[in-house]
C-alpha cells in the first residue's frame, strides 16, 4: 500500500485562500462596465427585458426620440413601445396590421409633434400621435410599385424644415421620393445597385442642421449625402471591419458639434465620424455583455447628448454617455 | 368539537398493572444504598417503564369522537336531464350550504358531478364556497350512479359522520347503483336523494333498423324500422304525430336515400318497412332518421335515428389511388381489371382516406405511379404554391401499413417516373413493407450532389422552428457521399460547418453532428442576399473530388433581404447550380420577385409558402433532386425474364415483352422475398427487380417497379396477357376473402361497451384453439385493437368502449392460416335517451337504506313536499337540512403503542441513570450566588462589621511576616494542583523542587533562599515527593544504624 502525502495546509491560509477566492467570485459575477474603446462614450444602463407582452421587447428594430425625450420603440410584434429616457415604460399600442411584417423604421417629427412609422411590409408611411392615434388622412402610400408613390420595403421616413417628407424603400427599388407637406409626390431618385445614386437597402436617413439628406447607404456599406432636391453632394464610407471600415451602416445621428455617430449592423458597434468620413472612434463590439451588441439596429440621441442604442440582437436598449 | 379518550384493544392485559405493589415490593431493598430521594425517584420511574409496557401490551389507542359532517352533493348532469335542470342543481346546493353548514361543528361540504364519469367539482371543504357555475366537463352521454357513489366513498375524510346527497333522475345506464349505495350505508354513509322529475313531453324514438343477418347479394330482403311514440301523460288522446321518415344506405362516402316520405305515428310502436337489394358486395350501413313536423313536440332529438350495418360478401374489391396531378394513366388497367371481374375503385392522390375504416371496403390497396407528395408542377422557374401541395401524410401511411399488416389487405406498388425511391417512398413505413429497398445499394459508380441552403430569418411564426425542421429533413434525405453545406446570418454571413474546408462537406461521416449544430441554429435577419450567395457560389465552385453531378441552392427568406447582383447570378448559371427559392410568410410581391428571378435565372422551382407545414415536404423533394437519380430507362427496350413460376404468372408464357424502363430498387434480403420478374440490365440482379413480392404481416405485397402501359411498358398494352397478369396480380393480394363457415362472430352492445364473441369450430365441429387470436374495431375517427380473452372451449370474447353512436367494422385475424372474419357492428344511441320518466323507485330504495348506527336517508323533495323544479329548487328544497345530526359521531382512533415503547425506553433509561450517577446540587447554589451577585445593587452583600474586618487584617499580616501568600495553603497535607513539567516524572520533582519557579502559578522565587533552608515546607512539596523523602530518610537511617 502506498502512502500518498497530503498537502498541509493551515487554518489561516485556508481561509485567505477562501477569500481571496471569494472575492474574486464577486468581481466575476459583477456587470464589468465596457471599456471605453475609442473613447466616443461610456456605457450609463442597459434595461429592457425580453418578451411580448406589457413593457418586454422582442426584437426590437427602430427607435425615435421626441422633445421631451421619450422614447419610441417598434419591436418585432408590430407594437410601439414609449419609454421615459430612464427606460421607464409609459403606453403601448399596435399597428394595424402586422401579418405581412413588422415596421422597421421610426422618426419623430418633432415640428409637428409626429411620429412617423415605415410600416415596412405594408410598402407605406403611418402617421401616430405621440399618445399612438392614427392620423388615417395622413399616411403616405400603402401600394406596391415602381410608379410615383408606390413602395417596395419602406425603411424610413423624415421631414425637412419646409415640411417635405423624403421617404426611402428598397427591394425591387432602392430609392428615395420627396412628398410635399400635402404628401404630394415630388421627385424620385436613386436605384438599386451599387454606382453613386444608387443604393441596396437605404436602411436610414437624417437631416443634418444644414438641412442636407445624409442615407445609410446599408448593403454598399457607404453614406450619401443630398441636398433637398436630390443632387450628390459627397459620399463616403468603404466596407471593412476595422475603425474607419463600414458593415452595413443601419442608422445615423449628428451630435451638437457637427460629428456623426453610425450604428453599424454588421460590425455590431457605434462608430463617430467627422463630417467628412474621419473616424474618431468606436464603442461595442459583438457580444451580449453590456456594452456589447448583436444586430444593432438604431439609435438616438437624446436632450442632454447621450445615445439610446437598440441592442437588436439581446432584445436591449442600452444608454452611452458621450 | 372533538372528544378524546383512550381505548384498548386487549384489555386483559391491563391487570399486569396488579403486579405492581409486587414489583416495589421486591425493588425496595434492592434499592436501599442510594439514599431516600434517589431511591424513590428510581422506583417511580420503574413503575412507568413498567405501566407503559403493559398499556402497550393493551394496545392502547387515543379516540376522538367529533360530530362533524361531511355533506357530498352528487349532481347528475347527464344528457337524459334537461338543461335547465342541471343548472339548477348549482342553486340548490349552494342554498343548501348556505343554510345548513354548522361551521361551528366544522361540517364540510363537496361536490361531485357525474354522467358516465365523475369528477370532483369541489372537493370537502369547511367553509362556504357559493359555487358560480359547473366548471366540470362529464360525459353526458350515460348516467354512472354507481360510479359516483364510489368516487364520494373516496372522498369523504375519515374524521367526520358522511352523507351524500344524490339529485338525479335515477335512469342509470352504466354500474350498480343500489349495490355501490348498500356498501356506502354500510360503511355508516347516509344517502338522501333529491329526484329529478323529467318534464312530461311526447317523445319519439326510433328504436331500431333491423335487417336480416345473411344478406346475399342480389336477393331482395326487408329493412324494418321500428319507431316508438311515446306521448305525453294526459295527452294520450291527442296522440298522433306527423313527420318525416328517412332511410338511407351509406357505403364508403357513397350515401343513397332509399326512401324519404311523410309518415304519422300512432302513440306506442310503429313499423315501417322498404324491399331493399344489393348488388355489390361491400360494408353497408342503413340509417333510418325520423324528423318530427314540430320539433317542440320531441322531448329530445339524439334518439331520432337508429343505424344498421351489415356486410355483404363478394368478389374483391381493390382500390388504386392515382396522381391527381396525372389523372388516366391507368384507366386501362382499370378496365382490364374490371373485366376480369374485379370491382375497382379509382381514387385521385388529393381525395384520399381519412380513416382505417375507409379502407375496410378494399382487399387490396394499388399504389399507381403515385409519388408521396404531388402538386410541385412540371415547369421550371414557375410559381409553386404550397396551397397545391398535396399527398400522404405520415398517418395515412401508416394506416395503409397498418392495414395490410394487422388487417391483412393486399398492397401493390406500380411503377412509373413518380413511384419507389423515384416518388419519394425512401425512409417511409411503405418502404419497410415492400418486398424491395428504395436506395440502390450496389451501384459501382453513384454520382454525387451538392445541396446548399441559404436561411434567412422568416417572419413567420415559429420560423426558428420551421427552419430548423426542413433543414433536418433535408440533411436526412441526401446520401453520404453528397455535399452539404448551410449559410445563415448571425452578425455575419456564416457557414453552419465546415467553415475551414469551404463550408460544403460530405454528409456521410458528419451526417449526426450536422443535425445537431442545426438543431442549436438561431438564424438572424440577413440583409441582403448577395454575400452569403457570392460565398456559396465560391464553395460550389470548389467542390471536386468528387465533383457533385447535381449542384443545387435552396433559399428560404421571407424575400427582404437586398436582392443579388449579375455578377453573383452569373456565377451560378456557369456552374450549372439550379436554384430553388422558397418564399415564406406574406411580405408580397417585392421580395417574391427578386426570389422568383432567382429561381427563373437559374432553372430552379419558386415555392410561396402559406402554409408552413408544406416547407419539409418542399425540402425532401428538392433535396432528392440532389440524390442520385433512380430512373433505369432501358434503350433499346429489354424484356424482363422471369425467374420463377408463381400464382401472378400462372398460365402465361414465360416471355414477356419488351419494357424501356423502371425505378432502381435492391431486393430486400429476406428469404420471404420472391422475384418474379427481373430486367437483363444492369446484370446486379439486386437492383433489377422488376416484379418482387412477399408477405408483410397478414397481408400480401407486390412492387412492380415498370409502369403499365403509359411509358416503359408500351409494349405490354398489345399483349394478349396483359388483362390476366395484372388481373392475377392484384388477385394474389388480395385479403382472403374467404367464408366464416366455422366461426360464427356475435356482438352485444351494453353499458357503453361492446363485447365481441368469436366461436370458432373445426371441419369436424371440434372446438378450435387459437392461441393468437386478435383483432381491430376500426371506426372513422379512429381504431380499438381487440384483445381475446378465452371464456370456454372455442369461445374467445373481447371488449372495446363504444362511446360514440356509429358503425363499428370488426376485423378479427383468428390465427396463421385462417382468414380474417369481417363483421361489423353498429353502435345506436345511448340508453340516456331512451328513458322519459324520473326512476323514482331506484332513487327511494337508495334513500331507504339506513347507515350503519344511524338514520336511514330522506327523500328531500318529500320531505319539502315540492318538486325539484328549475326556478326553485335552491329556495324551496334547501328547507329540509342535510346536516341534521342523525348519524353515529364519527369515532377516529390512533394507536399510540409505538409512543408508549419509545417513553417505556427513555424511562428505563432515566431509571439506569438515577441509579448509577449521583449528581451534586453545590454547584447550583454558588450560581444563584453568581447571579444574585450580577443582578447587583439590591442583592449587594452587606458591610462586614469590624471585627470581621480586623481579624482579616490581621491575618494578612501574619501572612506576610510568614513569607507570602503561598504559605496560604501550607497547614494542609494536600498535593499542590501545579502540573508537573511536560516530559518530567514525577520522581525527578524532589531534587528540583526546591529551586525556584518560574511559574507564576507555583510561586514566585522568594529570594531568601529555599523554603527548606528556612525550616518551612514548601507548599508545592507533593505527596509523592514526600513519600519519596520518607524512603529516602529511611535509608539514611538504616546505613546510619549499619
Amino acid at each position: 500500500m502506498t502512502q500518498t502525502s497530503k498537502p498541509t495546509i493551515d487554518r489561516r491560509s485556508f481561509h485567505a485562500a477562501g477569500l481571496t477566492t471569494f472575492a474574486a467570485s464577486l468581481i466575476g459575477c459583477s456587470n464589468e462596465p465596457p471599456t471605453d474603446e475609442g473613447g466616443i462614450g461610456r456605457l450609463e444602463a442597459v434595461w429592457g427585458r425580453h418578451g411580448v407582452v406589457g413593457a418586454r421587447i422582442h426584437k426590437p428594430r427602430a427607435i425615435a426620440i421626441d422633445g421631451r425625450d421619450h422614447l419610441y420603440i417598434v419591436d418585432f410584434t408590430a407594437r410601439i413601445l414609449v419609454y421615459d429616457a430612464e427606460g421607464e415604460f409609459l403606453r403601448s399600442w399596435q399597428t394595424p396590421e402586422s401579418e405581412n411584417g413588422r415596421p422597421t423604421g421610426l422618426t419623430f417629427d418633432r415640428s409637428r409633434d409626429q411620429l412617423m412609422v415605415a410600416d415596412t411590409h405594408y410598402y407605406r408611411v403611418l402617421f401616430y400621435t405621440p399618445e399612438g392615434e392614427l392620423m388615417e388622412d395622413a399616411t403616405i402610400g400603402g401600394v406596391n410599385g415602381k410608379g410615383r408613390g408606390e413602395f417596395g420595403f419602406v425603411t424610413d421616413a423624415v421631414r425637412d424644415a419646409d415640411g417635405c417628407v423624403y421617404v426611402a424603400e428598397y427591394g425591387d427599388n432602392d430609392r428615395i421620393q420627396k412628398f410635399s407637406p400635402e404628401g404630394e409626390h415630388l421627385k424620385t431618385w436613386g436605384a438599386h445597385g451599387t454606382e453613386p445614386e444608387q443604393f441596396r437597402r437605404p436602411q436610414n436617413m437624417t437631416l443634418d442642421a444644414a438641412g442636407r439628406l445624409w442615407v445609410c447607404d446599408a448593403c454598399n456599406h457607404r453614406l450619401q449625402v443630398f441636398d433637398t432636391e436630390g443632387e450628390l453632394l459627397s459620399i463616403w464610407g468603404e466596407e471593412g471591419s476595422a475603425p474607419g471600415g463600414l458593415y452595413y451602416p443601419y442608422d445615423i445621428v449628428f451630435d451638437e458639434a457637427g460629428d456623426l455617430v453610425l450604428c453599424e449592423y454588421g460590425n455590431h458597434r457605434l462608430q463617430k465620424f467627422s463630417p467628412d468620413g474621419e473616424s474618431l472612434g468606436v464603442w461595442g463590439g459583438q457580444g451580449r455583455d453590456p456594452g456589447r451588441l448583436w444586430d444593432p439596429w438604431a439609435l438616438v440621441r437624446d436632450s442632454t447628448g447621450r445615445l439610446h442604442v437598440l441592442d437588436t440582437g439581446n432584445h436591449r436598449i442600452q444608454r452611452v454617455a458621450t | 368539537m372533538f372528544d378524546t379518550s383512550l381505548a384498548f384493544d386487549s384489555r386483559w392485559w391491563l391487570a399486569a398493572l396488579l403486579l405492581l405493589p409486587v414489583f416495589w415490593a421486591l425493588s425496595y431493598g434492592g434499592l436501599s444504598g442510594l439514599g431516600a430521594g434517589r431511591r424513590i425517584a428510581a422506583l417511580v420511574l420503574r413503575s412507568l417503564v413498567f405501566a407503559a409496557i403493559v398499556l402497550a401490551l393493551a394496545e392502547a389507542q387515543f379516540t376522538r369522537t367529533s360530530d362533524r359532517l361531511t355533506v357530498i352533493y352528487l349532481l347528475d348532469q347527464s344528457a337524459s336531464i334537461p338543461e335547465a335542470q342541471r343548472d339548477a342543481m348549482k342553486s340548490f346546493v349552494n342554498a343548501s350550504v348556505r343554510n345548513h353548514r354548522r361551521s361551528d361543528a366544522g361540517d364540510r361540504a363537496g361536490v361531485i358531478v357525474f354522467g358516465r364519469d365523475a369528477e370532483v367539482e369541489l372537493p370537502p371543504v369547511d367553509f362556504n364556497y357559493e359555487m358560480p357555475r359547473i366548471e366540470s366537463t362529464v360525459d353526458r352521454q350515460q348516467t354512472n350512479l354507481a360510479g359516483a357513489l364510489q368516487q364520494a366513498m373516496s372522498l369523504f375524510p375519515p374524521d367526520a359522520a358522511k352523507r351524500v346527497v344524490v339529485v338525479s333522475d335515477g335512469n342509470e345506464n352504466v354500474g350498480d347503483a343500489l349495490r355501490e349505495a348498500r356498501l356506502a350505508t354500510a360503511g355508516g354513509v347516509s344517502i338522501d336523494v333529491v329526484p329529478v322529475p323529467l318534464p312530461p313531453r311526447a317523445d319519439t324514438v326510433v328504436d331500431k333498423v333491423a335487417i336480416p343477418a345473411d344478406v346475399r347479394r342480389g336477393q331482395p330482403f326487408e329493412t324494418r324500422v321500428v319507431i316508438d311514440h311515446r306521448t305525453a301523460p294526459g295527452q294520450q288522446s291527442a296522440g298522433s304525430e306527423q313527420g318525416v321518415l328517412r332511410i338511407v344506405r351509406k357505403r364508403g362516402e357513397l350515401e343513397e336515400v332509399l326512401s324519404e316520405s311523410p309518415v304519422t305515428l300512432r302513440p306506442g310502436k310503429n313499423a315501417f318497412s322498404i324491399r331493399e337489394t344489393i348488388d355489390e358486395a361491400d360494408f353497408y350501413t342503413y340509417e333510418a332518421r325520423f324528423v318530427p313536423g314540430d320539433p317542440k313536440a320531441d322531448a329530445s332529438s339524439q334518439n331520432n335515428v337508429a343505424t344498421a350495418y351489415t356486410h355483404v360478401r363478394g368478389k374483391g374489391h381493390a382500390l388504386v389511388i392515382e396522381d391527381w396531378e396525372h389523372p388516366g394513366e391507368f384507366d386501362r388497367l382499370v378496365d382490364a381489371l374490371k373485366g376480369e371481374g374485379l370491382e375497382v375503385t379509382l381514387r385521385r392522390s388529393d381525395r384520399l382516406f381519412g380513416s382505417l375504416a375507409d379502407l375496410q371496403r378494399y382487399d387490396t390497396v394499388v399504389l399507381a405511379n403515385t409519388p408521396r407528395t404531388s402538386g410541385f408542377g412540371a415547369t421550371p422557374g414557375g410559381v409553386v404554391s404550397s396551397d397545391s401541395i398535396s399527398g400522404f401524410s405520415d398517418e395515412q401511411i401508416a394506416m395503409l401499413v397498418r392495414n395490410t399488416e394487422e388487417l391483412g389487405c393486399g398492397l401493390v406498388m406500380l411503377g412509373g417516373d413518380r413511384s419507389f425511391g423515384a416518388g419519394g417512398w425512401d425512409q417511409t413505413e411503405i418502404e419497410k413493407a415492400l418486398p424491395v429497398d428504395l436506395e440502390i445499394k450496389a451501384a459501382k459508380v453513384t454520382p454525387v450532389g451538392a445541396l446548399c441552403m441559404i436561411m434567412h430569418a422568416s417572419e413567420i411564426a415559429r420560423g426558428n422552428y420551421w427552419q430548423k425542421r426542413i433543414a433536418i429533413e433535408a440533411i436526412d434525405a441526401l446520401g453520404p457521399r453528397d455535399y452539404a453545406g448551410l449559410l445563415s446570418w448571425n452578425g455575419s454571413d456564416q457557414w453552419l460547418w465546415g467553415q475551414s474546408r469551404g463550408g460544403m462537406i460530405t454528409v456521410g461521416p458528419s451526417r449526426n453532428q450536422m443535425k445537431a449544430r442545426v438543431d442549436r441554429l438561431t438564424v438572424g435577419d440577413m440583409p441582403q442576399f448577395d454575400p452569403s450567395m457570392r460565398v456559396a457560389a465560391a464553395a460550389f465552385a470548389k467542390l471536386k473530388n468528387p465533383t457533385p453531378a447535381t449542384k443545387h441552392m435552396i433559399i428560404i427568406s421571407d424575400g427582404d433581404p437586398s436582392p443579388p447582383s449579375g455578377r453573383t447570378m452569373k456565377a451560378f448559371t456557369s456552374q450549372g447550380v439550379r436554384i430553388t427559392t422558397v418564399a415564406v410568410g406574406g411580405h408580397g410581391p417585392p421580395g417574391h420577385a427578386t426570389m422568383q428571378r432567382i429561381a427563373n435565372r437559374t432553372g430552379g422551382k419558386y415555392y410561396e409558402v402559406r402554409n408552413a407545414a408544406a416547407l419539409p415536404r418542399i425540402y425532401q423533394r428538392e433535396a432528392r433532386r440532389v440524390s442520385r437519380p433512380l430512373v433505369k430507362e432501358l434503350n433499346p427496350p429489354l424484356a424482363p425474364q422471369m425467374m420463377l413460376r408463381h400464382e401472378i404468372v400462372q398460365g402465361l408464357s414465360p416471355v414477356v415483352p419488351p419494357i424501356s424502363g423502371f425505378v432502381q430498387t435492391t431486393v430486400k434480403d429476406s428469404s420471404l422475398v420472391e422475384v418474379i420478374l427481373r430486367s437483363p440490365e444492369p446484370k446486379n440482379a439486386e437492383s433489377s427487380s422488376v416484379l418482387a413480392t412477399w408477405t408483410y404481416g397478414l397481408g400480401k405485397v407486390a412492387a412492380f417497379t415498370t409502369d403499365a402501359g403509359a411509358r416503359w411498358a408500351n409494349e405490354w398494352t398489345g399483349w394478349d396477357n396483359y388483362h390476366q397478369f395484372f388481373s392475377q396480380m392484384i388477385r394474389w393480394s388480395m385479403r382472403p376473402t374467404g367464408d366464416t363457415g366455422n366461426f360464427t362472430l356475435a356482438t352485444e352492445v351494453s353499458d357503453g361497451k361492446v363485447r365481441v364473441i368469436v366461436d370458432a369450430l373445426d371441419k369436424n365441429e371440434e372446438f378450435l384453439d387459437l392461441p393468437t387470436i386478435s383483432g381491430a374495431a376500426v371506426r372513422t375517427g379512429g381504431d380499438q385493437s381487440l384483445s381475446f380473452a378465452k371464456t370456454a372451449p372455442g369461445r374467445y370474447v373481447a371488449e372495446f368502449d363504444a362511446a360514440e353512436p356509429g358503425s363499428y367494422i370488426l376485423m378479427v385475424n383468428p390465427g396463421a392460416g385462417q382468414p380474417m372474419i369481417r363483421s361489423g357492428v353498429s353502435v345506436g344511441y345511448s340508453d340516456e335517451f331512451r328513458d322519459r320518466e324520473t326512476n323514482r323507485p331506484l332513487l327511494e330504495s337508495i334513500a331507504n337504506l339506513p347507515a350503519a348506527d344511524g338514520e336511514p336517508g330522506k327523500v328531500l323533495t318529500d320531505e319539502a313536499g315540492v318538486d325539484f323544479a328549475a326556478d326553485t329548487a335552491g329556495a324551496q328544497l334547501a328547507a329540509v337540512d342535510p346536516y341534521r345530526r342523525d348519524l353515529a359521531p364519527a369515532v377516529s382512533r390512533q394507536p399510540i403503542w409505538p409512543l408508549l415503547v419509545l417513553a417505556a425506553s427513555v424511562l428505563f433509561l432515566g431509571d439506569v441513570f438515577v441509579r448509577r450517577v449521583q449528581v451534586g446540587f453545590e454547584w447550583l447554589f454558588g450560581g444563584v450566588d453568581w447571579v444574585r451577585r450580577r443582578l447587583g445593587g439590591a442583592e449587594r452583600a452587606a458591610p462586614e462589621p469590624a471585627t470581621i474586618q480586623r481579624l482579616r487584617r490581621r491575618k494578612a499580616e501574619v501572612r506576610e511576616t510568614m513569607g507570602g501568600e503561598d504559605t496560604a495553603a501550607s497547614g494542609r497535607f494536600e498535593a499542590s494542583d501545579a502540573p508537573l513539567p511536560a516530559g518530567d516524572s514525577p520522581l525527578q520533582e524532589a531534587p528540583t523542587a526546591t529551586k525556584p519557579q518560574s511559574d507564576g502559578r507555583t510561586g514566585k522565587p522568594t529570594g531568601k533562599g529555599d523554603g527548606l533552608a528556612s525550616g518551612e515546607k514548601p507548599a508545592e512539596e507533593g505527596y509523592t515527593s514526600r513519600l519519596l523523602k520518607a524512603k529516602r530518610q529511611a535509608s539514611r537511617d538504616r546505613d546510619s544504624d549499619e
